[in-house]
């Protein structure tokens, strides 16, 4: 069954799976992983626009797609991490269809949960087969009990940005409450069914902020990151004043690196910093057996996505030798 | 059905599952009630919506499912079936259309998206207006396809960023990296990459504004507007869909398949069992039943409800686990007859020990004498004297983008196969033989296939089953593999493990190679690489030994240069090593132990190129981030013709039609027919018409071994050349041109000169027949049809990387390769075979891989995007040097090469890699965790 609600008040009646672009969800019904009635998200007005409020601040409708975002020359002016994520993530053909809603809302694409006759805890099975078997491609700061990658390329952006979302009812969450702490093996977000995500707010940018986004991958493009990184960094005197850092691909949740952001603050903006300082990224983490080679590629990838940042400000290149 | 064993032998007659000898009798049953009458073909949709769309400048309307996607929208409602369905998940591009202008991935688009939106597929991005888009005619001109499965949705995309580029940026050509980004969601199995690149860019710069639809390859046009039709296209009336029930656990016996709940199901036709009577189970994936529907998702939805009742056990799953596991795959000598061939010779008896079968020395030499010279350099204690170690390389998938597809329609006196394969001639004979029919009864086409690289070159069971579920049914059957059992079952490059050792005296001259290599082709037994180490340096004493270990995992296949990639990653890297041993150029070691005459000369061309010439002299010059190297590796391979094949060369008033039983798998082989006619007669070849991929046509070669080209190549010319004697005889005795003699393009004769088009409008109709003349020196050997030639070819490959240490990558900026292979016949299409036999082999060096779970065998990498083949922006530059001299004594001058470049670039890479970082690596593929584990030790 379809259904296609062209108001939120009309579809607030309505049970179904949403549907938004089609592009995570499509795959999954095949593979027999998500059935049952579907709300299609087509006819439904009002959440693909971004519209800028007085202070600064954006709200992004959820079905604004990846495209958009990523050509959005307001958005690349103050958010240039986030934009650059939506530039950064799948291929040209998704990007057109994906949404940001579902992007945020996507289930994790990892080999054992999408196999057509394999059943993990995600899919109604007893144990993570990935844990047990091959996982070459899977989590290394370890948060149990799925050893998946969170999948969202935004949502990492959405956590460097200290965005919230916001639902159909009104509710609000933070990025970190959206994505959860990884403790449910069988869902990449906290939203229970039935809920919409309608909208992602972005506070206003800090003045002068600069934003990159990085990802580690085997071939050149196209592909799913082994690591990937979006940087926040505002500069003050030639040092690092505040300093943002989400990375993706390395958990079951997108992760904001702490540690390394404070080991950052007030410390000059040069590469010796940045490459020294990196290390403290993985502080903590926790590798399966065979993915301690991406503990080698956090410090690479955040050290080169900072200099991307860096690299924006006209004149005020980082110094201190190639990294 | 009484099934006849095959004997498995020389790409001929075997059977691609686990089964060969003693099939007994096939169980079948048929649903019994009326059969319903089809919808749309393919899809009875529930729940369906009407959709308002306008396709290509048309105003339509759809029937859209809730899972109806646009992709099956265009193809099955709409007919439209120039845009393709290969991966199936969004990864690959070739199911590409513009909604509103856009290009979309349509296989993973809702059909419901499509209401009120604007579609253009393939088939609309001509007008009348203006013809064929600039793109088009880009891809043509520059011939930016082989098998064209991809092009549609390449071109579907490329003309809508050419209409952004153009709008923005004029006539200014787009970068490499602009094109790589642009078009990043295609894929293209063939390696078509450097021709796309060309095209795209000579398309914005405005060079084909103006330009004709007419360029190299013979059926370019119809590639490129989504008229080739393929296996997977053919829609027969009254056609149903067959799907494949397979086994999901890798090791088990079985009791009992129950499929009657199956046949219950409403628009479940047949069932027909596919286990042949083999009662074990020995790899995820192995195909058990076949299921008749009346659309696809009906019979695999049938597939879930069949009962199976197996026993399970442990899997044997790697190299490693077959060594040292107590079980065994094959328990008897009677069930080790049913082990498959993975390779193309014919199977040698062999001693088993448990899961090891070996030792197969058969191409040694002066084995006692290698052995003593590795000895001695091993005790000499000097570094100088001995290189190399273990070397791996894993399992690659031969993945064409065209799946195994199969459309069998059984009736009374014939029986008509649709099949994408490398051989209808073969392949009709096979089915003759198996279903126990008269040759006559049985015809095979193949008009288009999309991809074959040596997986579609045997019977496989998705032909069985559409047959068998064919002549049950009376009606047509369609059976067509998905990306996952393509990755699954499809076919494969046995992983391998191979020891070398390579011994010099102090003189730098080759003492002894000794080689012991282990081969995982799962289930499949025969990988023997040894032949390679055999033939290159061809003086050195060598002790070689081919083990095969089997292991629960799908039969390996020939795959373009059967053992060739792992031979040479091992062999040219040792040699390199013992050049930078005794600090020497690695060209001076080659040239010494190298009496191959096609590469003496390529080693003088490399040593003219700047960027050999110029590279740096020590090991890890870079010290930043970025490091760049040059490595160098040479190949050779043999070279094989088919003398039984022909070619038929008919006149008509209005031309020339060639016409044999090959087929064109993206090889080019209509282009060699037609220009080969087209030189004999000094015409233009688009005077000549050419039929091929239809069995009833006279016996053609199978498009395997680099055979094609040498084979047809030279029958077409003597076909031609006797029907231009025959021409002139009947122009002076019948048509009054006196002294009439052959000039390009005609005749000249007394009163002045005569056009071929007008003799032939006048003459009456002519037929010859000709064949491949046995080479000058004759073979080494003939079997099965197939004559080995007397001479090697020879390669050379340069290639540099830049390696990024910090995120362990390695980019291949750009090779330059010489190639040693005679006179080539289709220049154009010569280098694109050979700058896609490149591009797979950076791709195997670099990213693909299959991937087993080691606990239940089941394929994790069943997708494109777990299981990775190279795009644009991996590929750097490519340079083709063709050296055309050395083979005079072949017919025709001239040998294949489409195996032959797939050998030195692993090797080129590796090289390159250690030359850039001192870092010398052993495994393939070179993925990042490997790079940065080898940079740190
Ligand atoms: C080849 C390939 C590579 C890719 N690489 C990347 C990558 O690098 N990084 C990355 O992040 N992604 C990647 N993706 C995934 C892709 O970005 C997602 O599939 C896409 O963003 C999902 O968006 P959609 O609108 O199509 O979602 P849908 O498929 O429509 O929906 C996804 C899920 O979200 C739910 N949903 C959608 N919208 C809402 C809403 N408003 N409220 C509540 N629930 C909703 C749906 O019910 C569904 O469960 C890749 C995909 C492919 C095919
Ligand atoms: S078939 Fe749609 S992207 Fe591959
Ligand atoms: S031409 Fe691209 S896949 Fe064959």
């Amino acid at each position: 069954m379809m259904l296609f609600p062209r108001t939120l008040e009309e579809l607030a009646g309505q049970r179904g799976t949403p549907r938004a672009g089609g592009t995570d969800l499509q795959d999954r019904r095949r593979l027999g992983l998500s059935t049952g009635p579907i709300v299609d998200l087509r006819d439904l007005t009002g959440l693909d626009a971004i519209t800028w409020n007085p202070d600064g601040s954006v709200a992004i409708g959820a079905r604004t797609t990846i495209a958009q975002l990523a050509a959005d020359d307001q958005l690349k002016a103050r958010y240039p991490g986030f934009a650059a994520a939506a530039g950064g993530l799948a291929t040209p053909q998704i990007r057109e269809v994906a949404t940001l809603g579902g992007n945020l809302l996507q289930q994790v694409r990892c080999w054992y949960y999408r196999h057509p006759n394999l059943r993990c805890l995600r899919s109604g099975g007893t144990s993570c087969l990935a844990r047990e078997g091959d996982h070459l491609f899977h989590a290394c700061f370890d948060q149990g009990p799925c050893a998946a990658p969170h999948p969202s390329t935004m949502a990492a952006a959405l956590l460097a940005y200290d965005a919230t979302v916001e639902l159909r009812d009104g509710q609000r969450l933070t990025a970190a409450e959206l994505v959860g702490n990884g403790s449910d093996p069988t869902q990449s977000h906290s939203l229970q069914p039935g809920q919409l995500l309608t909208r992602v707010h972005l506070p206003p940018a800090v003045p002068g902020e600069l934003g990159a986004y990085l990802r580690a991958t085997n071939r050149t493009r196209a592909e799913w990151p082994l690591v990937e990184a979006v940087v926040r960094v505002r500069l003050a005197g030639g040092s690092f004043e505040q300093v943002a850092i989400a990375l993706g691909g390395v958990a079951n949740t997108p992760l904001r690196i702490q540690a390394l952001e404070a080991a950052l603050a007030g410390q000059p903006a040069t590469l010796k910093v940045i490459d020294d300082r990196s290390k403290v990224a993985v502080n903590g983490a926790k590798p399966l057996p065979g993915t301690g080679y991406k503990l080698d590629l956090i410090p690479g990838v955040i050290a080169s996505a900072l200099v991307l940042a860096l690299k924006q400000q006209p004149g005020d290149k980082p110094a201190g030798g190639a990294l | 059905m009484t099934v006849k064993p095959t004997r498995r032998g020389l790409l001929k007659g075997t059977l691609g599952g686990t089964l060969t000898a003693a099939l007994t009798g096939c169980r079948s049953e048929q649903a019994r009630g009326e059969l319903s009458q089809l919808t749309a073909p393919g899809e009875k949709i529930v729940d369906a919506i009407p959709v308002d769309v306008t396709v290509n400048r048309t105003a339509t309307q759809i029937a859209a499912g809730p899972d109806t996607t646009a992709l099956e929208a265009v193809r099955n409602q709409l007919g439209l079936t120039g845009t393709k369905l290969a991966c199936g998940h969004g990864a690959c591009g070739a199911c590409t259309i513009q909604v509103d202008g856009k290009p979309v991935a349509s296989c993973l688009l809702p059909a419901t998206s499509l209401h009120r939106r604007r579609v253009t597929t393939v088939e609309g991005l001509a007008t009348d207006l203006r013809g064929l888009h600039p793109v088009q005619r880009a891809f043509i001109g520059e011939d930016a396809m082989q098998c064209g499965y991809c092009t549609p949705g390449f071109v579907v995309e490329a003309a809508a960023f050419f209409d952004a580029w153009r709008a923005e940026h004029g006539k200014q050509p787009p970068s490499r990296e602009v094109i790589a980004d642009a078009l990043s969601g295609h894929l293209c199995r063939c390696g078509a990459y450097t021709q796309i690149y060309a095209a795209i860019a000579r398309a914005c710069e405005g060079a084909y504004d103006n330009a004709g639809e007419r360029g190299p390859r013979y059926d370019a046009r119809e590639k490129v507007t989504g008229q080739a039709k393929y296996t997977v296209d053919v829609q027969l009336p009254n056609m149903v869909y067959g799907a494949i029930g397979r086994a999901h656990v890798a090791h088990a016996t079985i009791r009992r398949i129950d499929w009657s709940r199956a046949l219950k199901h409403p628009g479940v036709y047949a069932a027909v069992d596919l286990t042949m009577g083999v009662r074990t189970i020995r790899f995820a994936g192995q195909e058990l039943v076949a299921i008749a529907a009346e659309s696809e998702a009906i019979a695999r939805h049938a597939l879930t409800l069949v009962d199976y009742d197996l026993d399970v056990y442990t899997p044997i799953i790697g190299i490693e686990a077959g060594r040292t596991a107590k079980d065994h795959v094959y328990t008897s000598r009677a069930t080790r007859k049913q082990a498959p061939n993975a390779n193309e010779a014919p199977l040698l008896p062999l001693k088993w020990r448990g899961n090891l079968r070996g030792p197969f020395q058969l191409f040694s030499k002066s084995r006692g004498k290698a052995r003593r010279a590795v000895t001695e350099a091993k005790d000499s204690g000097d570094a100088k004297r001995l290189a190399g170690g273990q070397f791996s390389t894993q399992t690659q998938c031969h993945s064409t983008l065209e799946p195994h597809a199969c459309v069998a329609d059984w009736r009374d006196d014939l029986l008509v196969v649709h099949l994408s394969t490398q051989g209808v001639h073969q392949a009709a004979e096979d089915i003759a033989k198996r279903f126990d029919l008269p040759a006559e009864r049985v015809q095979v086409l193949a008009q288009h296939v999309g991809g074959g690289f040596g997986g579609k070159a045997v019977l496989s069971l998705e032909l069985v089953a559409a047959v068998e579920l064919s002549r049950q049914l009376g009606r047509p059957v369609r059976v067509v593999l998905d990306r996952h059992e393509e990755l699954a079952t499809g076919g494969n490059r046995p992983a391998q493990e191979i020891d070398l050792a390579l011994a010099a005296d102090t003189e730098g001259k080759f003492t002894g190679v000794q080689v012991k290599s282990f081969a995982d082709a799962g289930v499949a037994v025969g990988s023997a690489p040894s032949i390679l180490f055999r033939i290159m340096y061809a003086k050195t004493p060598k002790k070689l030994e081919d083990w095969d270990v089997v292991t629960h995992a799908a039969p390996g296949k020939p795959l373009r240069a059967p053992g060739g990639p792992p031979a040479f990653w091992a062999l040219e890297q040792a040699v390199d090593e013992l050049a930078h041993a005794r600090s020497e150029d690695p060209i001076a070691l080659r040239r010494r132990n190298d009496p191959n005459p096609a590469r003496k000369e390529l080693y003088t061309w490399a040593e003219s190129l700047p960027l050999w010439r110029d590279r740096a002299t020590s090991i890890a010059a870079d010290s930043g981030r970025y490091r760049r190297g040059v490595g160098l590796a040479v190949g050779g391979w043999f070279y094989f013709v088919q003398p039984s094949a022909r070619v038929q060369v008919d006149t008509t008033p209005g031309g020339f039609v060639v016409s044999t039983a090959c087929q064109d798998i993206g090889n080019g082989s209509k282009s060699v027919l037609a220009q080969a006619v087209a030189n004999v007669f000094g015409i233009d070849p688009g005077m000549v018409a050419i039929r091929v991929g239809d069995s009833k046509l006279v016996p053609g070669p199978m498009s395997a071994g680099s055979r094609t080209a040498t084979t047809i190549g030279p029958a077409a010319t003597q076909a031609a050349e006797n029907l231009r004697e025959e021409l002139l005889e009947i122009a002076e005795a019948q048509l009054g041109y006196r002294g009439a003699q052959a000039i390009p393009g005609g005749l000249r004769h007394s009163a002045g000169e005569t056009s071929w088009g007008e003799v032939l409008a006048r003459a009456p109709r002519l037929t010859t027949i000709g064949r491949r003349k046995r080479d000058r020196k004759g073979y080494v050997f003939g079997i099965g049809g197939l004559a080995a030639g007397r001479y090697v070819s020879g390669s050379l490959q340069v290639s540099e990387v830049e390696v990024d240490t910090r995120l362990g990558t390695v980019r291949v900026l750009q090779s330059q390769v010489g190639l040693g292979v005679g006179k080539i016949f289709t220049p154009v299409l010569a280098r694109s075979q050979a700058t896609g036999g490149v591009i797979q082999g950076i791709s195997y060096a670099l990213y693909e891989e299959r991937r087993l779970d080691p606990n239940t065998g089941a394929v994790l990498t069943g997708n494109l995007e777990d299981y990775r083949i190279a795009g644009l922006g991996d590929v750097g530059t490519i340079d083709i040097h063709f050296m055309q001299k050395g083979f005079e004594n072949v017919t025709g001058g001239g040998v294949g090469l489409a195996e032959l470049v797939k050998l030195a670039p692993a090797a080129a890479l590796g090289n390159a890699v250690f030359h850039a970082t001192g870092y010398r690596p052993r495994h393939l593929p070179l993925r990042p965790d490997r790079v940065l584990k080898g940079l740190r030790t």
